[in-house]
């Protein structure tokens, strides 16, 4: 039995596919598929899938792992073409790997966000003012009530990309098994600071490990 | 793929569970607009995870995407977030495959499930920018069209339809789409076109209707013109091994109600309980071969990679070979990790190796429906279980290892007593009595058995279409008297607002005047009826005072057996004169046979199929 590592992205409508229907989607795209994978044991078996870390409801992400179990040694360039013809249109196998780091190596997320907007060059100015305060405190929402919450320990901006009616920011989070930070947050802190509700477009470029080499 | 408007995807970041509205399932059908002749807009009135969950929509998506000119996308009824987001915006409602807005289909079609499902599709109408009533509609696009079984009676709906489809719809619906083709290419007007259908089997046209009425209220007569049949026969589709079934449907991506594998073994139903409108509508019962229903169980699989199927119908303990074809479905089902479950069981043919074939089931508790409680009261129903079958077949399943049970209830049954009532919470007792008189029963685990009683609505084409449903004070009665009378700490009891049942039944048994009712409704913004926070009973009773009708007339009054129905030109093959004779016999405590027993002749030999033609 072996571990590997499936590489793959998550885009268009499939973004909007939460964690545990993810799970489900992948689990009847290897049922189709045919690999060879490995099921717990137990008095209802499934396939075994462990995924890096969930990603948010409405984010696109392009480089996502989880890894599988196989019964059988085999080619994982044709395991990762067998599994991609069985998923749906807008989640797309990258590769198959064997896996370097563990799971709770992961630290951090390399984040795009692309705000539509009128005035780019104004929007930019009103990140710099927020990101550059001591503390940046939001209401964190969550199913056991609100509560505030600093993120300004958690974010760093990395590029920003001043377009006609668009701006790209480029930031690293937190994003581990200790807690993650959604970036949705600095959009809740521009509300909450400016009274302005931006919309962006949330991509996870990738997963990085603690000394912010790409997770493997 | 992203498919839907580009307005939409800003407040898909501001509603929940946005996978309902973005389409690009796997096996989902996607077209070319610009290349197709027909385009149908399937409309399911509630929300896409229960839409989703349904069988019809399946078949009739499969049958009418096999042809090449048609193209059948799939719409839900948006829940009230994304619908406030799309008012907001100005949004039309849209397709999931196309995303193009419902008012450029040619058909627009709606399943007709439940009655409290109305006012949504109105609603759905409202959102499209369609018109809501037929005769606004002068052109020979935007078909409105419906089937299901509220079809049998649709008069509440007979103003805004175009075309009720009544009976099996899998060839029908076709045939209309074809006819519908013929005539754009002929440039035909909307009523030649809707003449035209209305001599095709199954299909009622309401506007080719003219109904007058009594001083009283009641139905005086109903007059067709322009050559419509006088009486209107459903469509039934005999040999259901040749019938058409999808091999493949649109995968949701999020996690759907029955999100699994589901495949209809047979259908119509052989026990003629005497409340239940499906027993009689889909007569005659008519089976599918052990290899057909294999093959599409296979294919399905093969195709969806679900590990989980459903063998669905009525009553499918009934299957007339259902060990046989457990076992030949186990074959393959085993070896692929796939799972079978059965939706319905029957109290009495629940057996330990039953249970040992299908191994769902034991996910959860067991659910068996006595629907009542004394055997008298069970007598007047003809559900033929008697409490001897009940405590076997409890006591089995404890041996087997199961402590939760559940058992479904009706209240306000024909000549049901206090009595009859309490009789439940006593079968709930004998229940908890058995499970400790029981020395094979799981150790550790105390037993649950929780009863459930809904208020009962009587139906057209059923021997109960002439009874008078209790008033709602009776109702809340006899829900008092087993809310304070329960026996015991292992049973709970619970039941159903009176209110959802008492709208239920003015419309279940309504005429066209009532139209006006649900035109108001819609305009003043009702929709969801089925979901308790979007009920609001005492602004519906205000709409009925402002059209000036009683819903008690239409609910709560007993009819004579001379009187004439809305639903009168309506035909399902049981006839009149068998349902009378029935209710007679109800009245009287007395039972029928069941179809494999005895033929009672009610009408359905007509179709010359299933069980009517069949040596039993």
């Amino acid at each position: 039995m072996k571990t590997v590592r499936v590489w793959f992205s998550k885009t268009g409508v499939a973004k909007y596919i939460s964690h545990l229907d993810l799970t489900r989607c992948m689990s009847r795209a290897l049922k189709l598929s045919k690999l060879p994978v490995w099921y717990t044991e137990g008095f209802n078996p499934h396939i075994y899938m462990t995924f890096a870390m969930p990603l948010s409801l409405g984010v696109e992400g392009l480089r996502e792992c989880m890894d599988i179990r196989l019964t059988e040694d085999m080619e994982l360039s044709a395991a990762a073409r067998q599994l991609a013809e069985h998923l749906p249109k807008d989640i797309s196998v990258l590769e198959i790997t064997e896996p370097v780091l563990s799971f709770d190596a992961t630290a951090f997320a390399e984040y795009e966000l692309c705000f539509d907007s009128k005035d780019p060059q104004a929007l930019a100015d009103v990140l710099d003012e927020i990101l550059s305060l001591d503390s940046i405190i939001v209401m964190k929402h969550s199913k056991k009530g609100d509560k505030e919450f600093d993120i300004k320990p958690h974010f760093a901006l990395l590029d920003k990309q001043i377009e006609p009616v668009l701006l790209r920011v480029k930031l690293q989070s937190s994003c581990s098994q200790e807690g993650s930070v959604n970036p949705s947050l600095l959009l809740e802190a521009v509300k909450q600071y400016k009274g302005l509700e931006p919309y962006a477009e949330i991509t996870r470029i990738k997963l990085l490990a603690k000394d912010f080499s790409d997770m493997r | 793929m992203k498919m839907y408007p580009k307005e939409v995807e800003k407040i898909l970041q501001k509603v929940q569970k946005p996978g309902r509205y973005v389409g690009g399932e796997t096996h989902s059908v996607v077209k070319n607009k610009d290349e197709v002749d027909v385009r149908f807009a399937f409309c399911f009135p509630d929300i896409y995870e229960i839409g989703m969950s349904h069988l019809g929509i399946k078949i009739l998506y499969g049958a009418m995407n096999q042809v090449p000119y048609f193209w059948c996308e799939r719409v839900f009824a948006p829940w009230v977030d994304m619908e406030q987001e799309m008012l907001k915006r100005n949004i039309p409602l849209y397709a999931l495959e196309s995303g193009s807005p419902v008012k450029d289909f040619d058909f627009i079609g709606f399943t007709l499930q439940y009655e409290l499902s109305y006012t949504n599709i109105l609603n759905m109408l409202k959102l499209s920018g369609i018109p809501l009533r037929s005769k606004d509609r002068p052109d020979l696009f935007n078909i409105v069209v419906a089937g299901g079984p509220c079809a049998c009676n649709p008069e509440p709906l007979a103003d805004f339809f175009d075309i009720f489809f009544l009976g099996d719809g899998e060839e029908v619906d076709i045939e209309v789409m074809e006819l519908y083709r013929q005539c754009k290419k002929t440039g035909a007007s909307k009523d030649e076109f809707l003449m035209r259908a209305a001599q095709i089997e199954g299909v009622y046209v309401p506007s080719l209707y003219d109904v007058e009425y009594n001083q009283d209220g009641t139905v005086k007569s109903c007059i067709p013109k322009e050559g419509a049949p006088a009486k209107v026969c459903k469509r039934n589709v005999n040999n259901m091994d040749s019938a058409y079934f999808p091999e493949t449907f649109p995968v949701p991506l999020i996690e759907v109600i029955h999100d699994r594998v589901s495949v209809e073994v047979l259908r119509g139903c052989i026990r003629g309980c005497r409340f239940c409108q499906a027993g009689f509508l889909y007569r005659p019962f008519r089976e599918k071969s052990i290899e057909t229903i294999d093959r599409q169980c296979q294919a399905l699989c093969a195709s969806t990679g679900y590990d989980e199927i459903s063998l669905s119908s009525l009553s499918t303990s009934d299957y007339s070979s259902l060990n046989e074809l457990l076992d030949y479905l186990h074959r393959w089902t085993e070896t692929e990790k796939v799972s079978l479950s059965l939706p319905s069981l029957r109290v009495d043919n629940f057996s330990p190796e039953l249970m040992e074939r299908v191994n769902s089931v034991r996910k959860s508790g067991l659910t068996f429906a006595p629907e009542a409680g004394s055997q008298r009261m069970r007598d007047v129903i003809n559900k033929n279980v008697t409490e001897e079958e009940l405590l076997r077949t409890v006591n089995v399943a404890f041996t087997e290892g199961w402590t939760r049970i559940k058992l479904y209830f009706m209240i306000g049954l024909p000549t049901e007593t206090i009595d009859d009532v309490l009789a439940i919470l006593d079968l709930g007792k004998k229940v908890v009595d058995a499970f400790y008189a029981n020395k094979e029963k799981p150790r550790g685990k105390p037993v649950e058995v929780s009863l459930s009683a809904a208020a009962f609505v009587p139906k057209p084409f059923t021997p109960f279409q002439w009874f008078g449903q209790d008033t709602m004070e009776l109702l809340h009665e006899k829900q008092y008297e087993l809310k304070t009378n329960n026996p015991s700490r292992r049973v709970s009891v619970s039941y159903h607002g009176a209110e959802t049942s008492f709208l239920e039944a003015v419309f279940a048994r309504g005429d066209r005047r009532l139209c006006a009712v649900l035109e108001k409704a819609v305009e003043q913004g009702f929709h969801f009826d089925s979901w308790d926070e979007c009920f609001d009973f005492n602004r519906w009773m205000e709409l009925f005072k402002l059209c000036g009708l009683d819903p008690v007339f239409y609910a709560n009054r007993t009819r004579g057996f001379d009187e004439i129905f809305p639903w009168d030109h309506l035909d399902y093959g049981v006839r009149k004169e068998f349902l009378i004779e029935e209710c007679k016999r109800a009245y009287e405590g007395l039972t029928t046979p069941n179809c494999l027993e005895k033929c009672s002749n009610c009408g359905a030999a007509c179709y010359k199929g299933g069980i009517c033609i069949e040596n039993r």
